[in-house]
C-alpha cells in the first residue's frame, strides 16, 4: 500500500477548532487528515488487534501495520487482526474506537489540552449505509471524543467531484468504485449522485487476493506458509493483470505456446541448496574397511569362545550321565540301584539312556559332525515292541488291554502320518531345490530372456488376481444391495451377467431357503446349536479372504515378484507403485532442486482478477463489475436515453481494485456488449484511485459552505433517527 | 514493556486525553463483548427495508441481481474450461491428467477447491 504514515504529527494544535478533520474510512485503509490539504497526514491498515503481552499478561490493542519483528512480546495465537467492518458496512463500534484512538492519536490529537476532538469531522461510508451504523458512528464520535458536528459523505461522489473539478470526467457521468469487499456503480447526474440509481456487486480486492491465496497454497502445499497475506497482495499489485478477452487468453495458456511462456511469472522462494556431501577419501575408506574386519574378527571371536563354552558344557554332562549308566550297571542290587535312580533324579534306566543320546548328538551337532539320525532305527525297530498289542486280535485281550491296544492303535497311525507327512515335505523340498537349480542354470545361461520371462508372468498373475478381485468385488456389491431382505432383488446378481462362483450361489441357496421358508409348520430354527451356522455361512465377512488355504496364485506371484526384485533393477512392486502414485510430494530420496522451490504464476496471474468480472467464479451468484453498470442505467428508467448516453461518456473508475492492468478495456468491451448499437463510450481512470475520495472529501470540508451539511448532537438528538436515514449531503458545494 | 516496544509505539496507551470516555471504562474488562455487536445480517433485519416504499434505495435494494450471463464452468485446479464433473468429489477437472490429479487430492484440498467456489457442504 505505498508508504504507511504513522509518524506523529506535532503541528495538531496549529489548527483552529474550525478546521474539519476528513476520514476516511476504507475496508482497507484508514486515512485521516486536515481539510484543505492535498494529501492525509496517516494512512495504516483498517484493523486492529488484540494480543496478549507475554511478560506482563496483559492484553493490549494494536492498529494498522507494525515491525513484524516486535510481534514476539505477544501471544499472537488467541487473537486475530478484525477489522470493523462487515462487507462494507461498520458494525464493530469497539474495533472502530480503537482504530480511531490512533488515527487521532498519530494526527497529534494527544498532545491537546481540550480533553476531547474539538474538530468538525467529514467522514466517508458507503452509499446507502444502514442507519443504525450510522447511528452508532455518530454517537462514537459525538458522545466519546466529544466532536461538534459531523458529516457523512460517499467516498466515490467525493472522488468523482474532484475529477470533475480536474476536468477528468463531466458533471453527468458513472462512478465505477471498486471497493475492499464490493464495487459500486454511482450514477452522477449533475454532479450529485443517484442513489436510486446505483448497483453494488460483492466482490472487490478482497476477493482477487484471497482467491490468488487459495490457488496458490492449494498449488503448492509445500510452500503454503510463505503465501502469507502480504505476499499475495504484492504478487497481486505487481503481477495480476486483467485478460482482455477470458477464453482466448485461456486458450493460449492451454496451448503453452511461447507467449504464454513469456506470459509466465517465476517466483523463487529463498533455499539453500543441501550441502555436497564429499566422496570419502581413499584413506577414509580403508579405515572404515579396517574398522568394520575389526569388528567382525570380535564378533567371530565371540561366537567361536560361546561355542566352545557349550562343547564343554555338554562334554561335562555327557560325562556325568555315562558315569551314572556304569553306576546302574555296576549296581547289583536293585535297592541300590533305585537309589541311584532316586538321587540322579531320572526315573529308569531308559531315560538316562535317552538323554545320553540326546546329549551326544547335541554335542556332535556342535561339533559340526554330521548329526547320526538315531530316531529311524528306533522307529523301524521298535514300531513291532512298541505297539505289542496291535497285532493281536481283540478276542484274546481284556478289556483293559483292548483300550491299551486302541490307544497304541491311535499313536501307530499317528506317528506313521507324521511320517508320511515328513517325507512328503523332504520329496517336495528336493523337488524345489532341483526347480530352483534348473531356473538359476536358465537365468545364467541366458540373463535377459529370463527376465523377460518373469516380467511377463509377473504381468499376468497379477492382471489374474487383479481381475479376481473386481469381480469380487462387483459381486459383493451387487450382492451386499440386493441380498438381504427383499426377495425380488436377489436375482439382481445374476442378471448383471457375471458368474457367480460356487460359494456366492451356495449363498445364494441359503439365503432363499430361509427368505421363502415361512410358514411351512413350526418354525423351529432356533432350537438346535447348528441352525445358527447358517448365518455364518451366509455371511459375507468370513468370505474366501480368511481361508487357510493360501492361494496358490498369490504365492506364486509372490515368488516371482521376490526373484524380480533380485534381479531386475527396474522392477517396482505393485503396492510400490501405487503409494508412488497417491503421494503428491515427490519421493524423498531425490535431492530438491531449485525448481521445487518455485511458485510459478501463469493462469492465476489473469484467473483471480477475473474474478471481478465473473463473480460466480467464487460462488457469488451476482453480475460482474461490467454488468452492474447496466443494472445501474436501467434502474433509472426516468431519465432520458440522451443523459445516458452522457453519462456513458465519463465512466470513472476509481478505488483500490482499479489498479489492475488492462482493467478499463476490459471493462470497455463489457459495457459495450450492454449498450446499444454504436452508443458513445468514454471510461477512464482516476487521476489516482487509491487518494482521490480522500482529496474529494478534503477540498469539499475546506469549502465554506461545509458547515451548512453538517449536524451537531443536538440536532440528532432534536431530529431522531428518521431524519438520520434521509440525510444526505449536498455534493455541489462549490459551483 | 520491552524498549523497542515501547519506542515503536506500536501499543495504543490505555488513557488517551482526547477522549471523554476511555475505553477501560466503556468496556469493563472480561465480558465478552464479541456477541454484543450486531452483524450485518442482523442489522438489516432490524432495518426492516419491507415496510419502506420500494422505490426509495437502501442497503438491500441497490444490491445487484444474478449475472444475465450464465456462468462458465471453470476447472477448479488448473482454471481452463471444464466441461467434466468428478461425481465422487464434484470438483471440476478439464482434461484426463486433471482428472489422476483431483482423484489423488487429500481430502482436505478437496474441501477447500470447494469452499473457494463457495460449494463446499459444511456440516455443522
Amino acid at each position: 500500500m505505498g508508504e504507511i504514515r504513522i509518524a506523529r504529527q506535532s503541528d495538531y494544535d496549529l489548527f483552529s477548532p474550525t478546521t474539519p478533520i476528513v476520514i476516511d474510512n476504507g475496508g482497507s485503509t484508514f486515512r485521516i487528515g486536515w481539510a484543505g490539504e492535498s494529501d492525509p497526514r496517516i494512512m495504516f491498515r483498517n484493523v486492529a488487534f488484540r494480543p496478549r503481552h507475554r511478560s506482563t499478561g496483559e492484553t493490549v490493542t494494536v492498529v494498522g501495520e507494525h515491525d513484524p519483528a516486535l510481534f514476539k512480546y505477544f501471544d499472537c495465537t488467541r487473537s486475530s487482526w478484525r477489522s470493523p467492518f462487515d462487507n462494507n458496512v461498520v458494525y464493530q463500534f469497539e474495533i472502530m474506537e480503537y482504530v480511531l484512538d490512533y488515527g487521532f492519536d498519530r494526527l497529534g490529537a494527544s498532545s491537546s489540552m481540550a480533553g476531547k476532538v474539538d474538530h468538525p469531522i467529514l467522514m466517508t461510508e458507503c452509499i446507502c449505509n444502514p442507519v443504525y451504523s450510522r447511528a452508532k458512528m455518530a454517537e462514537l464520535l459525538f458522545e466519546t471524543y466529544g466532536v461538534p458536528s459531523v458529516a457523512f459523505g460517499v467516498d466515490a461522489a467525493f472522488s468523482y467531484k474532484y475529477n470533475q473539478n480536474l476536468g477528468i470526467c463531466a458533471e453527468d457521468g458513472i462512478a465505477l468504485s471498486i471497493g475492499f469487499m464490493t464495487t459500486h456503480s454511482i450514477p452522477i447526474l449533475k454532479g450529485e449522485p443517484l442513489p436510486e440509481g446505483s448497483c453494488r456487486t460483492n466482490v472487490g480486492g478482497y476477493h482477487v487476493t484471497n482467491y490468488l491465496k487459495e490457488v496458490l497454497s492449494l498449488k503448492y502445499p509445500y510452500h503454503a506458509p510463505s503465501i502469507t497475506w502480504e505476499k499475495a497482495e504484492e504478487l497481486k499489485r505487481e503481477h495480476c493483470y486483467v485478460a482482455p478477452d477470458y477464453p482466448s487468453e485461456l486458450q493460449i495458456f492451454k496451448k503453452e505456446t511461447k507467449e504464454a511462456e513469456e506470459k509466465k511469472w517465476v517466483w523463487q522462494l529463498p533455499w539453500v541448496p543441501p550441502p555436497q556431501e564429499e566422496l570419502p577419501s581413499e584413506e577414509e575408506l580403508a579405515r572404515k574397511a579396517a574398522i568394520k574386519e575389526k569388528q567382525g574378527q570380535r564378533l567371530r571371536e565371540m561366537a567361536a569362545a560361546k561355542r566352545s563354552q557349550k562343547i564343554t558344557d555338554l562334554e561335562n554332562e555327557l560325562h556325568v550321565l555315562e558315569t551314572l549308566l556304569s553306576q546302574l550297571d555296576e549296581a547289583e542290587l536293585p535297592e541300590v540301584a533305585s537309589s541311584i535312580l532316586a538321587r540322579s533324579g531320572y526315573l529308569s534306566r531308559q531315560e538316562i539312556e535317552s538323554a545320553h543320546s540326546r546329549v551326544s548328538q547335541s554335542l556332535r551337532k556342535a561339533r559340526g559332525e554330521p548329526a547320526v539320525t538315531v530316531e529311524e532305527n528306533t522307529d523301524t525297530a521298535t514300531s513291532a515292541d512298541k505297539y505289542p498289542l496291535v497285532s493281536i486280535p481283540d478276542e484274546m485281550l481284556t478289556p483293559g488291554q483292548l483300550k491299551e491296544k486302541k490307544r497304541q492303535i491311535f499313536l501307530k497311525t499317528t506317528s506313521e502320518g507324521r511320517l508320511r507327512a515328513k517325507q512328503k515335505r523332504a520329496e517336495e523340498e528336493m523337488m524345489r531345490e532341483r526347480q530352483n537349480q534348473l531356473e538359476e542354470g536358465r537365468r545364467l545361461e541366458n540373463p535377459e530372456l529370463y527376465l523377460e520371462e518373469l516380467r511377463a508372468k509377473y504381468k499376468e498373475l497379477s492382471e489374474k488376481i487383479d481381475q479376481r478381485k473386481r469381480l469380487k468385488t462387483n459381486g459383493n456389491g451387487n450382492g451386499n444391495g440386493n441380498g438381504t431382505g427383499n426377495g425380488n432383488n436377489v436375482s439382481g446378481g445374476t442378471g448383471r451377467g457375471e458368474r457367480l462362483n460356487a460359494a456366492q450361489r451356495e449363498r445364494m441357496r441359503l439365503l432363499t431357503t430361509a427368505l421363502f421358508d415361512k410358514g411351512k409348520g413350526e418354525d423351529t430354527f432356533g432350537l438346535k446349536d447348528e441352525d445358527w451356522q447358517l448365518y455364518k455361512l451366509m455371511s459375507k465377512d468370513t468370505d474366501d479372504d480368511d481361508d487357510d488355504v493360501v492361494d496358490p496364485d498369490e504365492a506364486e506371484l509372490e515368488r516371482v515378484a521376490a526373484k524380480l526384485q533380485e534381479f531386475d533393477p527396474s522392477f517396482v512392486g505393485r503396492a510400490e507403485a501405487e503409494l508412488m502414485q497417491s503421494t503428491q510430494e515427490p519421493p524423498r530420496p531425490r535431492a530438491l532442486t531449485a525448481e521445487d522451490y518455485q511458485v510459478v504464476l501463469g493462469v492465476e496471474r489473469f484467473r483471480c482478477p477475473e474474478v471481478l468480472f465473473q463473480p460466480g467464479m467464487i460462488g457469488e451468484y451476482q453480475a460482474g463489475i461490467d454488468e452492474i453498470v447496466s443494472h445501474s442505467l436501467r434502474r433509472l428508467p426516468n431519465l432520458d436515453s440522451s443523459i445516458k448516453d452522457r453519462m456513458c461518456q465519463s465512466i470513472i473508475v476509481t478505488g483500490g481494485g482499479s489498479l489492475l492492468p488492462g482493467l478499463e478495456q476490459r471493462l470497455e468491451t463489457g459495457i459495450r456488449a450492454t449498450r446499444p448499437y454504436l452508443s458513445p463510450l468514454k471510461i477512464v481512470r482516476a487521476v489516482d484511485s487509491v487518494m482521490d475520495a480522500w482529496r474529494g472529501a478534503s477540498v469539499y470540508a475546506a469549502s465554506e459552505l461545509f458547515s451548512t451539511q453538517t449536524f451537531s448532537l443536538e440536532d440528532y438528538n432534536e431530529k431522531g433517527e428518521d431524519w438520520l436515514k434521509r440525510y444526505n449531503i449536498v455534493y455541489s458545494l462549490y459551483d | 514493556m520491552e524498549a523497542d516496544v515501547v519506542r515503536s509505539e506500536m501499543v495504543l496507551p490505555p488513557v488517551m486525553p482526547f477522549k471523554r470516555v476511555q475505553m477501560g471504562d466503556k468496556y469493563q474488562k472480561g465480558q465478552s463483548r464479541g456477541r454484543y455487536w450486531k452483524h450485518l445480517k442482523q442489522l438489516l433485519q432490524a432495518e426492516n427495508f419491507i415496510s419502506l416504499p420500494l422505490d426509495e434505495p437502501n442497503y438491500l435494494n441497490i444490491e445487484s441481481p444474478p449475472s444475465m450471463y450464465p456462468s462458465k464452468k471453470y476447472c477448479d485446479i488448473t482454471g481452463f474450461e471444464a466441461p467434466y464433473v468428478d461425481p465422487r468429489t464434484k470438483l471440476r477437472y478439464a482434461d484426463p491428467e486433471v482428472f489422476k490429479r483431483v482423484r489423488n487430492l487429500p481430502n482436505d484440498h478437496v474441501q477447500r477447491y470447494l469452499a473457494l467456489r463457495n460449494a463446499a457442504v459444511i456440516i455443522r
